[in-house]
Parts: C-alpha cells; structure tokens; sequence
C-alpha cells in the first residue's frame, strides 16, 4: 500500500529522469549522497621512499536502478566520488595532498536467497583521475593518476528490522581486472614529459603491477516510507608497480548519508496504479 | 575439478603478488638515514658513469665513519662530505639547520664578473628593468642585456619592450654572468626571440630504473620561434658567461652557441645539465640531486661547462677593473664590431 501511494505523491528530483515506457514496471531510482572522513596512507616512490599518513575526506553518490531488458535480475549502479587527502611524512615536516575524481558504471545480477539475502554479482567499469602533489620537490612535485578499469563487483545484502523500522545491510565489495593506467617513467621529471615525451607512461593493467580493492559496508535504516540514514565503511587499497616505481593508497573511512529511493513522473505518463515496483536494491 | 582448483591457485598467487609491491624501508637512525642517502642516489642519480665515481667504495669509506651515538650535526657532515664526491652543484643535502652544498665548481675559479663596472662605467646608472631583466645601450651603440637569473619569469610584453629599446644598436651582449639558472621555461622564451625556425635544442634523458646504466634513448627537443608580431633579434649577439653561468643559464648557452650570428665570450661556464630531483630520508632532511641529464644540439654533455666559441675565452682583468675596466665587456663588444 505504501509503495502505491509513493507513486502518486513521487518526489521529482530534476536529475532522476526516468522513462517509464512500460506501463507495467515502475523501475524506481535509489540515490545516496555520503560524505567520509577516515585515515590515509599513502607512499609514492616517485616522489618520497616514505610513507606518508593522515586524514581523507570524500564526498560520493551513488545511483542504483533496475535494468529496463530484466529488471528482475539486473541492475545498474553509477557511482562517483571525490577524495581529498592530506598527509604528512613520519616527522611532520613535509606534506603529501591528494586529489581524485572516481567515477564508476556497472551492472550486477542478482539471485534472491532465503532469510532476506540477496546476492549480487556482475562488472562494472571506472575512471579514476587524480594527483598526488607532494609540497617539498622541485621537479618532481606531483605524480599523476589515471586509470580506466574494468571491474569485478559483488554485493550482498540483508534487509531486517530495527527499532521497528526496516535496516538495510550491504557488503559491496569491487576489485579490478584489467584496463589502462597512466604512471610516469622513473626518472622521468614533468619537464620532459611537458617537452612532448610520454614513452612509458600509459600500461596495461593487471594484478602483478595494479591491484586495487575498494570495500563498502553500509547500514541503511529508513526513517520513512523511502528514505534512510546511513552509516557505514569504506575502505580503499591501491597497490601499483611500474616502471620501478610503487605506489601504494590506503584509506579507511566512516561514511555518513541519506539515501532514498525516488521515482519522477513525466506529465501524461503516470504509472497505472497496478503497475509493478521493482527496486534495485530490494 | 583439478583445473578449477589450478584456476583457483593462480587466482591467489595473482592476488598475493600484487599485495607484494615493497617499498625498502630504513630505520630513522644514523644508520638507516646513511642507508636511505646512499640508496635513493644509487638508484637515481645520473652522472655516475661521466663523473667516474665508484659509489660503491664512497659506500665502503663513509659508512666506516656511522657511529650509534653520532649527533645529527655528524651524520650531516658525513653525509655532506659523501654528496661532495659527486662534484655536482646541484646536489644538497636539506635539513633545518644547514644545507649542504658543493661549492668548487666555482669556487677554484675566477670570479670574472663585478656588477659595479657595468652598472657605472658602462651605463652610468643609466639602465632599464624589465621582468628580471636589466638593460640599456653602450656607448658603442651596442644593446646589453643583463639577466641575473633564470627564476625572475620573463614577459612576453616586457620583451618586446626590451628588444625594441636595444633596435637600433649594432649588435646585442646577453650577459648571464653569474646566473645560477631557474625555470628552462624561460630559457625556451628567451632563445625563442633569436630563431627564424624550430630549432633542435638539445636532448633529454632520464632513469628508467634503479641500475646505474638504466637511461632512457635521449629525446631530441625543439623551441619554436616567438609568435608573429613579437619584437624579434637577427644582429650579431654575444654571450657573455664565467663559471658561475649554471645550470638553465648553462642550458641556454648550449643552445646559443650553435645558433648563427652568435658568439659565446668569457670563460667556461659551470655546468650543471642534470636536472635535479627531489627525495628525503627518514628524518626529514631533504635531498636533491642531478637526475635527468640535458645534452646539447650536438648531443654531448655539459655537467662540466660550455666552453666560449673558439678564440673568445677571455677572463677579467682585476688590474683593469680598479680603472673601471670590464675586460671581458670590452672584448665582447670588440667581436661583435667584426661580425
């Protein structure tokens, strides 16, 4: 009855334009926006032999609907996310920064289990772009990250209930397998590459000289009809080696967020009220 | 069965080799911050070879002197007097108190050079700054140009402006006495004012690992010519350098000396090709070292200076100086009259 009336009271949001060309199935949009704030470790041979900690700070969405062909068994996820990190060297008197745009799109199947589980599985490709600047070199004050990914990913889930309200918790776990990524050549500084030589700079990718994990367990408890709290983790590991030059990024983060699923309604096309609900995460 | 359970074993063999990236670590002691210098140098500096230095016995000799209870004012001078043996200006060792610096290159050599001489028996005072450039015309209707150092950025307008002033003159001294050098961006503006065409500059090389023979094929790179409209100089130049002419004021000399209508005069400059790059040790001290070498358009190396063109080397003469002499000035003006 609530998912009902949810249709004819649906939220517009001006970014969740959704066509609902079958009148049968509602394939609703769910979104979160997160911020985290964690600890981060990040060492980058190209610019220091040590390793620097300190604190990461991101902002993420995350988008989640039902696939149009079978929106039974597969859906989709876009996500993005942008990480500030701040950190300095074992004795405090130098500092690393970095800053990356993370941007991912992928599709999963999933299988319904008993007890509320739904498992989850599929691939999904990235583009993570960012810098690590480091405030004490001269020539070689930054090194450039560039990566497009194709991943694995998971996730599985468990719906359940807390203090009457419904309790969503999520494991996504997403590692990749192969793709492209940028690092530059050893001894190479930024003038040379600025001069037009980019000769060992882009490489193919896989677990021997990129491995990167990205964890995320999330708790969503709905505080309505459609929209939750949510608490959770997320964990980060980036190990690179190329060009004899290794980078490793390691970040661990509490997350806070609102996700909700929302639907909009194009005037002339409202759903028929016997029309199907099937959600991306349910 | 088997060959999934294969399938599955290199799955995790992939998985723990990945999580295998080590980086080397030191202990923040004298030892280990010892260790960590002599490393990061042995695996990235790129002059061994021409500087015909056994880094492994400098190991052998400067190790022999760590003590456990050394201050960190002994460790620097121990570490200090190891970078010494690399002879190369632009290696120092960082640290909150000093900063180590290997001086001989300039040193063991004639000045050759006095502000005072041109600023007042050649100029009277009477010059004009523009964008790190000092400069006006000669009695002999000779433009000079004095650029002290390759950091102060150079305007394009403030170019034009210069080059224009100095239009009617007979000839032009750029004199780069004395600098230590600064961004090669500004050497690309500064030359692109005396090339008609692109113009090979010279050629760059890197480290490609750890290995004291790992360089990349060096790569030839070009300047263009400034944009149209810009004020442009096609007279006789001459290049006025002494030792301490270093490092992008070294690399501006290469290119210089090979462009026609150019002399270079003076005495041998100091050098310094290898583009320095940055490190640290587990204390905190700084590091800095020459890891990426610049040839000139002929493909040799500068690290130990750019001789003057044939027949132009000429020194200062202290003697003629008390008079208010700049003998080197005089000379240079004298080879631009017969050009």
């Amino acid at each position: 009855m609530m998912r009902r009336l949810l249709l004819i009271v649906a939220v517009v949001l001006p970014w969740v334009a959704m066509a609902q060309e079958d009148s049968a199935v509602v394939r609703p949009v769910a979104s979160a926006y997160e911020v985290g704030v964690g600890c981060s470790n990040i060492t980058d041979t190209y610019l220091s032999p040590l390793e620097y900690d300190g604190l990461e700070f991101s902002l993420r969405y995350e988008r989640r609907q039902a696939m149009k062909f079978d929106p039974e068994r597969w859906s989709m996820r876009l996500a993005g996310a942008v990480t500030v990190d701040k950190t300095d060297n074992p004795v405090r008197n130098a500092s690393m920064w970095y800053a990356g745009l993370d941007l991912s799109w992928g599709m999963t199947h999933r299988w319904r289990l008993p007890h509320n589980l739904i498992v989850s599985a599929g691939g999904s490709t990235s583009l993570d772009v960012g810098c690590i600047y480091s405030t004490r070199n001269g020539n070689n004050p930054a090194s450039a990250k560039a990566a497009w990914m194709v991943n694995l990913t998971g996730e599985l889930s468990w719906s359940t209930r807390l203090a009457g309200r419904k309790l969503l918790l999520r494991y996504q776990p997403t590692i990749p397998l192969t793709g492209v990524f940028l690092a530059p050549d050893y001894g190479e500084l930024y003038y040379e590459i600025y001069l037009g030589n980019d000769d060992g700079l882009c490489h193919a990718a896989w677990w021997g000289n990129y491995f990167k994990m990205e964890n995320r367990v999330t708790a969503d408890w709905y505080l309505g009809s459609n929209t939750a709290l949510r608490l959770g983790y997320q964990g980060n590991v980036l190990s690179t080696k190329v060009n004899d030059v290794t980078t490793k990024m390691v970040s661990h983060s509490v997350v806070l967020g609102v996700s909700g699923e929302f639907m909009s309604i194009a005037p002339g096309k409202v759903p028929h009220c016997d029309s199907r609900i099937i959600s991306a995460i349910y | 069965m088997m060959k999934k359970i294969n399938l599955i074993y290199l799955l995790m063999l992939l998985f723990t080799t990945s999580a295998c990236h080590e980086v080397e670590e030191w202990e923040n002691d004298s030892r280990g911050n010892f260790e960590a210098l002599w490393t990061i140098l042995d695996e990235h500096y790129c002059f061994f070879e021409e500087k015909g230095v056994d880094w492994d016995s400098i190991y052998t000799v400067y190790s022999a002197r760590l003590e456990d209870k050394m201050t960190r004012y002994e460790l620097f001078q121990v570490c200090s007097e190891m970078l010494d043996e690399l002879r190369d200006g632009h290696t120092n060792l960082i640290t909150p108190f000093d900063i180590s610096y290997y001086h001989n290159w300039w040193s063991d050599y004639p000045q050759n050079y006095d502000a005072r001489l041109w600023q007042e028996y050649y100029l009277n005072f009477n010059y004009r700054k523009a964008s790190g450039i000092t400069y006006g015309i000669l009695p002999q209707n000779i433009g000079y140009i004095n650029y002290s150092s390759f950091s102060n950025a150079i305007g394009e307008g403030n170019l034009d402006e210069v080059l224009f002033h100095l239009i009617s003159c007979n000839g032009l001294i750029i004199d780069v006495r004395n600098n230590g050098g600064g961004n090669l961006t500004n050497v690309e503006t500064l030359v692109s004012r005396f090339i008609t065409d692109r113009t090979l500059a010279g050629y760059i090389s890197h480290k490609t690992g750890p290995g004291h023979n790992d360089f990349s094929k060096p790569e030839p790179f070009y300047y263009n010519p400034a944009e149209q409209g810009r004020v442009m100089w096609g007279k006789a130049v001459v290049v006025l350098t002494n030792r301490s002419t270093f490092s992008a004021a070294n690399n501006f000399v290469s290119i210089m000396k090979y462009l026609p209508n150019v002399k270079i005069v003076g005495a041998t400059t100091g050098g310094g090709s290898g583009m320095p790059y940055s490190s640290e040790l587990p204390n905190g001290w700084g590091v800095r070292f020459s890891a990426c070498s610049i040839l000139d358009p002929q493909g040799k190396i500068t690290e130990f200076g750019i001789e003057p063109t044939e027949g132009c080397a000429v020194d200062l003469d202290p003697q003629a100086a008390l008079q208010g002499h700049d003998t080197m000035i005089d000379f240079a003006i004298n080879v631009l009259n017969e050009m």
